[in-house]
């Protein structure tokens, strides 16, 4: 199989909303940026893959149509790839796959939202069957609580573990610079926090934002001219029919499925002392709490032991989100490349003020949807 | 295919809905600057100064070099039709301005049915401004003969920073032959229908043609009872856009006793401030039906779900 | 670009749903399941052996967001590598081959629909557009075609009776293909007094809305060769998107098209399209499809109704095309499908050994892909 490597990636200033700029023109600015820390121009680039949440979220269908002359790629091959929230990771995915089938050998990936300008939690609420429970939806906030509040019986997995993942990544953010939520937060003010979807609560979850990411993925010929490729070592993506019979709803078979899919192709046999440093698509802090588990950075019922013995913290041994994850900023059809993007950056050695040092191997994980789209990549400073 | 399993001759054949999306778009730089523009009755080009092309309406990038557009330009009020289509809504055009390098797509005048290519036209203002596209109204023939001058730069002029926009849109969603079928039962007989798989044995609630995992066809119709177990619940005091109903009411995913899948409602019937303490995860719930009268076929003819309490479990 | 040591890749196995004017009596995952179980049926694979799933439909068709989300049962992707490609099927076929091509899949089903009648098609092509400066003006797929036309007429030598000519010859075709349901075929004379939609268009002359569902599998050679004795490889892919400002494109050419066309013959190694016999193209409208027989070489500029003469060396749309049926997000797809099937001999005629496919999205045709494949 072809090796793919990321050669360049950059994110937009991200904000709660982006009054400066249109949709395009934001992930432009994504763009010229990846391209300029790629130190490549649109003329090297033989495929685009564009990446945005449900088109409901922005009043614009198809927006890479719109999207195309403002990223200069007119009669190159453009194509959007969607899978809610993950959207970003299954580009790239999408991305690799024409790298490594031969369609191309640069591949820019753009995937962005601005989520200032519709309404989010009416939006996502149409992901539900419009016959059989749309009425009950909230977004999927509604739900993720549910499950959360089942996964507090049967994992442990309590409000203040999430508080924990809450004040845990607030703090990265502030080490962030494209991150805009920037304020330290305690155990406490989580807890007393105003409940949104109880157990849910207003510092359980990430800010709406603006913004966007891309990235370049490059053939391994190609990726000769880089200095510092972040290869790919491992990447998928899997589904679950979101109302399948006894389906499991307390551990994310797609997430364990794809991370162990992706474990093999990297060679990872213990992901937490081979893995430097991880980036997770928390929409909510419970979230992240269960894909400890499902990514076997612990052993299931051991999320609330991992965030408490500070493993996961910046300087822990198992560091995750350190640029401050979904909390930090939160433009859903971008973050799961955000994701992506940032690990990459930690093992090419630029992440900043928030990189962790002499980080070779990075794992990701993003996912959408019904909770039932979830895919893991890992990303090294070597081909492996 | 599936035409034996059709029943819903009491059914509507649709269910009508409508998705009526509110947003603030914002319009950027070149955008923002015509509509402002368009309301003082002036038409905004921008010119890449590195293609040497102008540009109406004005873009922030150029479409053949990609280079950010500099300069905005006021441009004539006067040009040539380079297409033409007439439709049911407005006869479509492209329009070349005086000076322009770039069509411009805009509406001509209702009257100008043989309006053909090479036409000369010239801008038709709104009485009143709109902050849209249509505060020109549209081009009219032009039979003054005149050119109308060149480009001219523009200076700081003000800007539409954001517009606000709606969109509506409407469904017709097909029952299907096992909706249908559901929603009968459920109307007339507050049956609720699950469909069983021959491989895995399971109940699909609602009911469907394939099971999910196994991709086989399911073999038929059974009944499931209006009892199930709470999966999963949540709180919802979150207002926003859209609701349905107003908080604090309970999200709650139920299995059903009989079936293997998820059924999403609410439960109620006591005091929902206290719900997340009365309520636990595993616990028996049972529907509590509408009034026939207020049956009509929908998830909605069970009002809610009620906590079955201990004693009521003698069975 | 070709990379010799990538796996071939071939077309095992394709169905489609009847393109009907309107399903209402199924729901979209009774389309959908209904095309995906006609294509594992007698295909010497069963769901065990996909290995990824490729769906193209739309949220705002669908009035559902990340719709395949609800449908991923229905299209057997239930613990399956899937993705959802917000594009014409044939582009959901450029993924599944690549993937196959670049060696982490065997086998991948590709699956495409869409129901237009249940919702409104008009508004659909209209939020395509830009918010500020097309939509205000209530342009839709009609108005583009319109627009597209008329460049089409006053920039090269067509006229309007070659067009007429272009879409008799897709009724007259499609009156042949069982798998379109229509109450009655239209004469030339029906076009012809059709009423003008958007002139120099007639109603007859733009592709019809129609739902349905098509699937179509591939397969590495590996398992080509064990499944099939007429695996229909896969030569050549391109794409290419036009800008988006109707206004910004070259008039009464489709250069995307042309793009895609040369980027896909490139990699199949052809210099003269005189080697291909079988044309499988989706044009928006009439003149739309004469852009894109130009587009891929079959007939200089403005002469594309020359193509569909008797002793032309293609055959051009045997199916109809898709002018009589146009399920949206399947349209190119169902081309594969026809195409496939045709090389194959399932559907009988001989169109030789070589065939080209085109499919296309947004207004006025902006996104292009074409395939080759061969038998």
């Amino acid at each position: 199989m072809r090796s793919v490597a990321i050669v360049g990636a950059g994110q937009t200033r991200h904000a709660r909303r982006r009054k400066d700029v249109t949709q395009v023109a934001l992930a432009r600015e994504a763009v010229t940026s990846a391209l300029q820390d790629a130190g490549l121009t649109m003329d090297d680039i033989d495929s685009v893959v564009v990446c945005s949440g449900p088109v409901l979220f922005a009043a614009v269908n198809q927006p890479e149509k719109w999207l195309v002359d403002a990223i200069g790629a007119r009669l190159k091959p453009v194509v959007r790839v969607t899978s809610g929230g993950g959207t970003g990771l299954a580009g790239a995915l999408a991305a690799v796959n024409q790298i490594r089938g031969g369609f191309a050998e640069r591949v820019l990936v753009v995937a962005y939202d601005k989520l200032s300008e519709g309404a989010l939690q009416y939006s996502i609420s149409t992901l539900y069957d419009p016959f059989w429970g749309r009425e009950f939806a909230v977004g999927i906030m509604g739900f993720a609580a549910a499950y959360w509040r089942a996964r507090m019986d049967s994992l442990g997995h309590t409000e203040e573990a999430a508080a924990m993942v809450s004040v845990k990544n607030h703090r990265n953010a502030l080490l962030n610079p494209y991150a805009h939520v920037k304020k330290e937060v305690s155990v406490e003010d989580v807890m007393n926090s105003r409940p949104l979807c109880w157990p849910i609560k207003l510092l359980d979850v990430p800010p709406i934002s603006d913004g966007a990411c891309a990235v370049v993925l490059s053939s391994e010929d190609a990726a000769k001219a880089s200095a510092d490729p972040a290869w790919i070592r491992g990447i998928a993506y899997y589904s679950e029919a979101e109302n399948a019979a006894n389906r499991s709803m307390i551990q994310s078979e797609p997430l364990t499925i794809a991370a162990q899919r992706v474990y093999k192709q990297a060679g990872i046999t213990n992901p937490r002392r081979q893995c430097d440093v991880v980036e997770v698509q928390e929409p909510y802090t419970c979230f992240e709490l269960s894909y400890y588990e499902g990514l076997g950075l612990c052993p299931p019922g051991g999320a609330a032991d991992l965030i408490s013995s500070g493993a996961t913290l910046i300087d822990g041994d198992i560091p995750v989100n350190p640029s401050g994850g979904c909390m930090g900023a939160n433009p859903i059809g971008a973050t799961a490349l955000i994701r992506l993007a940032e690990v990459a950056q930690q093992v090419r050695g630029r992440a900043g003020n928030h990189q962790i040092p002499d980080a070779r191997v990075g794992l990701m994980q993003a996912g959408g949807g019904w909770a039932n789209l979830r895919g893991v990549a890992v990303v090294a400073s070597t081909k492996g | 295919m599936t035409d034996g399993l059709l029943t819903g001759i009491d059914q509507p054949q649709v269910l009508e809905t409508t998705l009526s999306l509110p947003y603030t778009l914002t319009t950027g730089r070149a955008a923002g600057t015509f509509l402002a523009e368009l309301g003082n009755k002036r038409i905004l080009g921008s010119r890449c100064d590195k293609c040497a092309r102008v540009m109406t309406p004005p873009q922030d990038y150029c479409s053949r070099c990609g280079s950010a557009s500099e300069t905005f330009v006021h441009m004539p009020e006067r040009g040539t039709v380079t297409a033409v289509t007439r439709t049911d809504r407005a006869i479509l055009a492209l329009v070349q301005l005086d000076g322009s390098d770039s069509g411009f797509l805009h509406r001509l005048a209702p009257d100008s049915h043989h309006a053909a290519v090479g036409a000369r036209v010239r801008a038709v203002w709104a009485d009143t401004p709109s902050q849209s596209m249509l505060d020109l109204d549209c081009f009219a023939l032009d039979d003054t003969g005149g050119h109308a001058g060149s480009a001219i730069e523009v200076g700081e002029v003000a800007v539409v920073a954001e517009l606000a926009y709606s969109l509506t849109l409407h469904y017709k969603h097909a029952y299907g032959p096992h909706y249908g079928r559901l929603f009968d039962e459920l109307a007339t007989h507050r049956r609720i229908l699950g469909s069983l798989c021959p491989s895995c044995r399971n109940v699909l609630v609602p009911p469907r043609e394939f099971c999910d995992a196994c991709f086989v066809r399911t073999a038929q119709y059974v009944d499931v009872a209006d009892t199930g177990i709470l999966q999963a619940f949540s709180v919802i005091h979150m207002e926003f856009v859209g609701q349905t109903r107003k908080p604090p009411y309970v999200y709650a995913e139920i299995v059903l006793d009989g079936s293997a899948t998820r059924l999403i409602h609410t439960i109620a019937g006591f005091d929902v401030t206290t719900a997340a303490e009365r309520l636990q995860i595993g616990m028996p719930v049972r529907a509590v039906w509408k009034d026939r009268a207020d049956c009509h076929g929908t998830l909605d003819d069970i009002d809610y779900f009620e906590i079955v309490t201990g004693s009521e479990r003698g069975d | 670009m070709a990379v010799s040591t990538l796996s071939r890749v071939a077309v095992v196995g394709s169905a489609q749903t009847m393109l009907r004017a309107s399903w209402t009596e199924l729901q979209h995952v009774d389309l959908i399941a209904a095309a995906v179980d006609a294509v594992l049926r007698g295909s010497g694979l069963d769901m065990k052996d996909v290995d990824v799933v490729i769906d193209c439909g739309s949220d705002v068709l669908d009035g559902r967001s990340i719709s395949n989300c609800g449908f991923l049962g229905a299209m057997g992707a239930h613990h399956k590598e899937e993705s959802r490609v917000e594009e014409d099927g044939l582009f959901g076929a450029v993924y599944g081959t690549t993937k196959i091509a670049g060696g982490s899949a065997s086998v991948a089903l590709i699956v495409a629909y869409s129901k237009p009648s249940e919702s409104d098609v008009s508004a659909y092509y209209a939020t395509l557009s830009d918010p500020f400066y097309q939509r205000a003006l209530g342009l839709d797929h009609i108005g583009a075609a319109g627009l597209t036309a008329n460049q089409y007429l006053t920039t090269t030598d067509a006229d309007e009776e070659g067009l007429l000519r272009i879409a008799a010859e897709s009724w007259r075709k499609v009156a042949d293909n069982p798998s379109v349901d229509l109450d009655r075929v239209p004469s030339l004379a029906d076009i012809q007094a059709s009423p003008l939609v958007a002139d120099p268009l007639r109603s007859l002359q733009i592709a019809r809305p129609v739902d349905g569902a098509v699937a179509v599998l591939l397969a590495s050679e590996q398992v080509a060769r064990r499944v099939t004795d007429r695996p229909v490889w896969i030569t050549g892919m391109g794409a290419a998107m036009d800008s988006h400002f109707l206004a910004d494109r070259a008039p009464g050419e489709l250069e995307a098209c042309r793009a895609a066309a040369n980027m896909a013959m490139k990699r199949a190694g052809i210099t003269a399209v005189s080697s291909i016999g079988l044309a499988e193209v989706s044009g928006a409208s009439a003149a739309g499809e004469a852009m894109v027989i130009e587009a891929l070489g079959f007939a200089p500029r403005g002469h594309a109704v020359d193509a569909y003469s008797e002793g032309a060396t293609v055959a051009i749309n045997p199916s109809g095309g898709a002018l009589p049926a146009d399920p949206i997000m399947a349209t190119g797809l169902v081309r594969l499908h026809e195409a496939s099937s045709r090389l194959t001999g399932r559907l009988g005629g001989d169109v030789g050994s070589r065939a080209i496919v085109h499919g296309a999205g947004g207004l006025g045709m902006q996104n292009n892909c074409v395939f080759i494949v061969e038998v």
